[in-house]
């Protein structure tokens, strides 16, 4: 028997022969390439996302075809009043009609445009106040948390209808004030989730790490303490796009939002009350609408939870 | 309730058929079905052991030793995990193939476990007391009363000063040393016949570390268990085990008494783990002799013995024949081709032994020349 | 070593910590003393083993010797400048020449960051040579450190513990730094792989003569690495001492437990030596005890040791200690014969 020769492995060649062990071979992948291959075998969050691509799709093209296959969404004659009111759905008319004889599919559709328009918007700005607040409260503590976070407990604490009310009552009526009122109201719960996350990763070794090398706050900030913080905020605010949607939905039931006859999720179940006997359908399928658009965004978010979780590895 | 519990006969007060061991763990294998494929968690373990008796699981993280103790006790959630074969016989009795309902009369009463995060394996909200009694009152229908002044005679038996106090405090009142005595004691309440340590001291200090082992082998001299220690360190089971096995990738690449495997070791696996322990020297310092390389992942093994990347010894076979056991008389086996070729034993870690014997060849050799002269 | 200068000279620091946080945390003003007195040297090229039980105070006296923290009292001196007057600029500079290697390989690679990044980032800092320069380095380190540099673009999820403690040890070296504080470097490793990591740092300092102050909690590890070896108990220093007469002839009472408690991988010795196992935990820094601090513990205390504080002197030249009885008291020759 021939055995090789008598090598104790010292640190140099154990250091050298690593190389044989490495890690499993493979084209080098980016994280969020990574979270994208995790979302994809998530089925329900892919579900999602094909659902609010299809609506958004629908609404945005809306214009070139809606009005002319279902008519006007706004626009009540007295003859369509007369001919094709409250009519249950049927081939021509897929979502039936309301009182004065329009579509209800297309004042879905466009209805679509406000929720998706007014979910993005105000999740914005929400965001962008979140994300200054947030990141000022977290990152330089003292006096400044305790304002911030104060004034946050304060916003939490108003009953929120009635603050956004109030705060459309103040701006004057109109679809931007609405979008501008539910996107301020929004700020708190974003800074709060946003400075947990930024004081969790501060803890972290790797950015003392950064600090020992010499590195600057701005430095610190933008490339250590951001990257791994956005996540959280990523799948808040998507999550954020679904209340937002459903806030509007609320205002505009209750005839602070959105003014008839432009067609609105919420103003068309506030329309549809009435006849909730004789027409449900005029609640039930705007009422869908909403579900299914909201419950969309926070099955997305959940799924960008668990994509965007470094830790969780694709075992 | 408590008549229900107590009409059960406890395995433990049944007697060990005859020719059989307290434990007998015989070619268990465990396997993991997950996405990237099946991962050899437990492949062919195969020990017994007796009360009274200290088994020693070695082994580097990842390499199935705490997989095969949690597979023992029914832990391990099954898919993803299934049992692929062999068995695992307690009192003659195949644990493998008790009901949920059984194995959790088992479980804490007959086999116990204590875990290595003294820090997380204590409820935060439950005061010590009532989590020392707990296991007393599930099993075998101890009153609350009972229950708590039993955990006091017991914090007391593992050595936390003022029990009478401390059954009142929460965990987060306790040190990370006084936890695992906690820990201990909980594990202890029910007499188990088996206890099984999973790393019990690789979170804590090394003042401590001391303690708890000490610890351990005081209440094995009381109660006479079994102990299952579970560390990747040979150091700590040097002087507390009577058998070791040293495991890898899943596999137990040696296994024979704590004497075999320090001084008769069979295995380059082991040989690496002795000398990766840095020496205690006064003199001069040598490099330390680490295993080269990482543990392999278990879902792609290398083909032949897993061990073959990483041993400095390999040859042409090692890379395409999984070894098998080649067994001594007294039990003693090791997963090397070359483990009965006295030639490639030579190059086995110097000890106190070889030492002492290289030593008094010396002075033989000197009185001999001596003589001569 | 008189005609040597100390790289870094550590003069009387203390560093406490208020043990309340929130609004009534004034008026409560309890501290906790983390580092009480501590005072040594090391010089270019060699290392120094910190070494303690948790909450002992060497890991804060690593961090505030990188000026991670500010010393409550004392003083810090690096190449003969006081750290914590150093402006910007300054500390800057001198964290170019010091470098910090942490125990966590899991928390210390930023997740967000590929390997070369994280490993170029010190040189991107401090604005080191071109793009191509810094990666043509990254690529070497990760050569040295045995890593392979075909990696480099990978994200620190795909690595073991050991293999990412070598990162970090590549992208403590990527400056060539003069002095390295190493916080349990290895501490969270498996044994087999410690002592490549062990064997790496031993390595890198004989080709760079980089000086370490090697911070672990056992004294076996530190014993591979050091010349000098000091030992922490509470907050204080209680011994010093090249690493030879330390482990041969330990004087503290403390120094003895923690060297008879580490295991040896042979039965024979490991029954046979005399081992001294401490009763109890370390006591709360919040309340630390009167006299000297190890009184409660210690196997040898008298009546003496709960009322006066032992000095630290020195009992041979370059040994000190901090007991009253260090040098009356027959040590018991606890060192472990192979």
């Amino acid at each position: 028997m021939q055995y090789p020769d008598l090598i104790q492995p010292d640190g140099e060649a154990a250091a050298v022969e690593a190389h044989a062990v490495e890690v499993s071979e493979g084209a080098s992948r980016t994280l969020w390439g990574d979270a994208f291959k995790r979302l994809r075998k998530n089925k329900l969050a892919i579900i999602a996302v094909v659902w609010i691509v299809f609506v958004a799709l629908v609404a945005i093209t809306a214009d070139l075809w809606a009005p002319q296959l279902l008519g006007s969404p706004t626009a009540a004659d007295t003859t369509a009043m007369a001919t094709s009111s409250l009519l249950p759905p049927s081939l021509e008319h897929p979502f039936g009609t309301d009182v004065t004889g329009r579509d209800i599919l297309v004042r879905v559709i466009y209805g679509a445009r406000i929720s998706l328009t007014v979910g993005l918007v105000a999740t914005a700005i929400s965001t962008v106040i979140g994300l200054v607040m947030g990141a000022i409260a977290a990152y330089y503590g003292g006096i400044f948390d305790t304002i911030i976070m104060r004034l946050a407990d304060i916003f939490l604490a108003f009953p929120y209808v009635l603050f956004v009310l109030c705060l459309i009552a103040a701006l004057g009526q109109s679809i931007t004030n609405v979008f501008i009122a539910i996107g301020i109201l929004g700020w708190p719960s974003i800074a709060r989730v946003f400075r947990s996350a930024i004081l969790s990763v501060k803890e972290n070794d790797y950015v003392d790490a950064a600090r020992a090398m010499g590195a600057s706050d701005v430095r610190i900030i933008v490339r250590h303490i951001f990257p791994n913080s956005v996540a959280s905020i990523v799948v808040y605010a998507t999550m954020n796009i679904g209340s937002a949607i459903l806030s509007e939905a609320a205002i505009s039931f209750l005839g602070m939002g959105v003014q008839p006859p432009n067609p609105s999720w919420g103003i068309m179940i506030q329309d549809g009350q009435a006849y909730l006997m004789n027409a449900p359908w005029l609640m039930i399928m705007p009422g869908l609408a909403i579900l299914s658009t909201v419950l969309a965004f926070t099955l997305l978010g959940d799924g960008l939870r668990d994509a965007l979780d470094v830790k969780m590895k694709d075992a | 309730m408590a008549k229900k519990k107590q009409s059960y006969v406890d395995l433990k007060d049944q007697p060990v058929p005859e020719g059989s061991h307290l434990l007998e763990v015989d070619n268990l294998k465990m396997y993991f079905h997950t996405q990237d494929g099946v991962v050899h968690a437990v492949d062919g373990v195969s020990y017994t052991l007796d009360r009274g008796e200290t088994l020693g699981v070695v082994g580097e993280s990842g390499s199935g030793k705490s997989v095969t103790a949690k597979t023992l006790m029914g832990l391990i959630e099954m898919p993803p995990g299934k049992i692929e074969g062999g068995d695992a016989r307690y009192r003659g009795k195949s644990l493998l193939k008790m009901t949920e309902e059984e194995m959790q009369h088992v479980r804490g009463n007959d086999i116990a476990m204590i875990f290595q995060d003294p820090m997380t394996s204590l409820n935060p909200v439950y005061k010590i007391g009532r989590q020392v009694g707990e296991g007393l009152r599930l099993h075998r229908g101890y009153s609350k009363k009972e229950a708590l002044a039993r955990a006091v005679e017991l914090l007391d038996l593992v050595g936390i000063p003022e029990p009478e106090k401390r059954v009142n405090e929460y965990p987060h009142q306790f040190s990370g040393g006084m936890r695992q005595r906690v820990m201990i004691a909980m594990a202890l309440a029910c007499d188990p016949d088996i206890l099984i340590a999973d790393e019990p001291t690789t979170a804590l200090d090394v003042t401590i570390q001391a303690q708890i082992i000490e610890l351990m082998q005081e209440m094995q001299k009381k109660n006479g268990n079994a102990i299952i220690m579970i560390t990747h360190d040979l150091g700590v089971v040097a002087d507390m085990a009577d058998k070791i096995m040293v495991m890898y990738a899943g596999r137990p690449v040696e296994f024979g008494t704590a004497e075999e495997i320090f001084y008769d070791s069979r295995h380059p696996y082991t040989w690496g783990l002795i000398n990766s322990i840095p020496k205690q020297e006064t003199d001069e310092k040598k490099p330390l002799t680490p295993i080269a390389g990482n543990p392999p992942s278990l879902v792609n093994l290398p083909s032949g013995c897993p061990f073959a990347p990483r041993c400095p010894y390999a040859v042409g076979i090692c890379h395409e024949k999984l070894p098998e056991h080649i067994t001594t008389e007294s039990g003693h086996y090791s997963a090397c081709h070359f483990a009965d070729d006295p030639k490639f034993l030579a190059y086995a870690p110097e000890t106190s032994r070889t030492r002492a014997n290289l030593a008094a060849r010396k002075a033989a050799g000197a009185q001999h020349a001596a003589k001569e002269a | 070593m008189a005609e040597k200068t100390p790289l870094l000279k550590v003069e009387h620091l203390s560093k406490d910590f208020p043990a309340e946080s929130g609004v009534f945390a004034k008026r409560f003003a309890r501290k906790v003393s983390a580092v009480n007195d501590v005072s040594f040297e090391i010089y270019p090229g060699e290392t120094l083993g910190l070494v303690g039980e948790s909450g002992c105070g060497k890991s804060t006296t690593g961090r505030t010797i990188m000026r991670l923290t500010n010393p409550t009292a004392g003083k810090v001196y690096f190449e003969g400048k006081d750290v914590a007057a150093m402006n910007k600029r300054e500390l800057k500079e001198m964290r170019r020449n010091m470098q910090f290697i942490f125990q966590d390989p899991y928390a210390s690679l930023n997740p967000r960051m590929t390997i070369g990044e994280i490993v170029s980032e010190p040189m991107t800092i401090h604005n080191v040579g071109t793009k191509e320069e810094r990666m043509r380095t990254v690529r070497e380190l990760l050569d040295v450190v045995g890593l392979n540099p075909e990696h480099i673009n990978r994200y620190p999820h795909e690595f073991s513990g050991g293999q990412r403690q070598r990162i970090g040890i590549a992208r403590a070296f990527a400056l060539r730094p003069k002095l390295i504080i190493c916080d349990e470097p290895v501490s969270a490793l498996d044994v087999s792989i410690q002592a490549q990591v062990l064997n790496l740092l031993k390595d890198l300092q004989n080709r760079y003569g980089t000086a370490y102050l090697f911070i672990a909690h056992d004294l076996s590890v530190v014993q591979h690495i050091s010349d000098r070896v000091a030992v922490m108990y509470l907050g204080k220093m209680v011994e010093i001492s090249d690493w030879k007469t330390l482990y041969a002839e330990p004087h503290h009472p403390y120094t003895q437990s923690l060297l008879s408690a580490v295991p040896v991988p042979d039965p024979d010795i490991q029954k046979s030596r005399e081992r001294i196992i401490l009763a109890g935990d370390p006591p709360s820094p919040l309340d630390p005890p009167s006299g000297c601090r190890f009184h409660t513990r210690c196997p040898i205390a008298q009546g003496k040791c709960s009322q006066e504080a032992p000095e630290f002197r020195e009992v041979k030249p370059g040994h000190f200690c901090a007991c009253h009885f260090a040098e009356p008291f027959p040590i018991k020759q606890s060192s472990i014969e192979l």
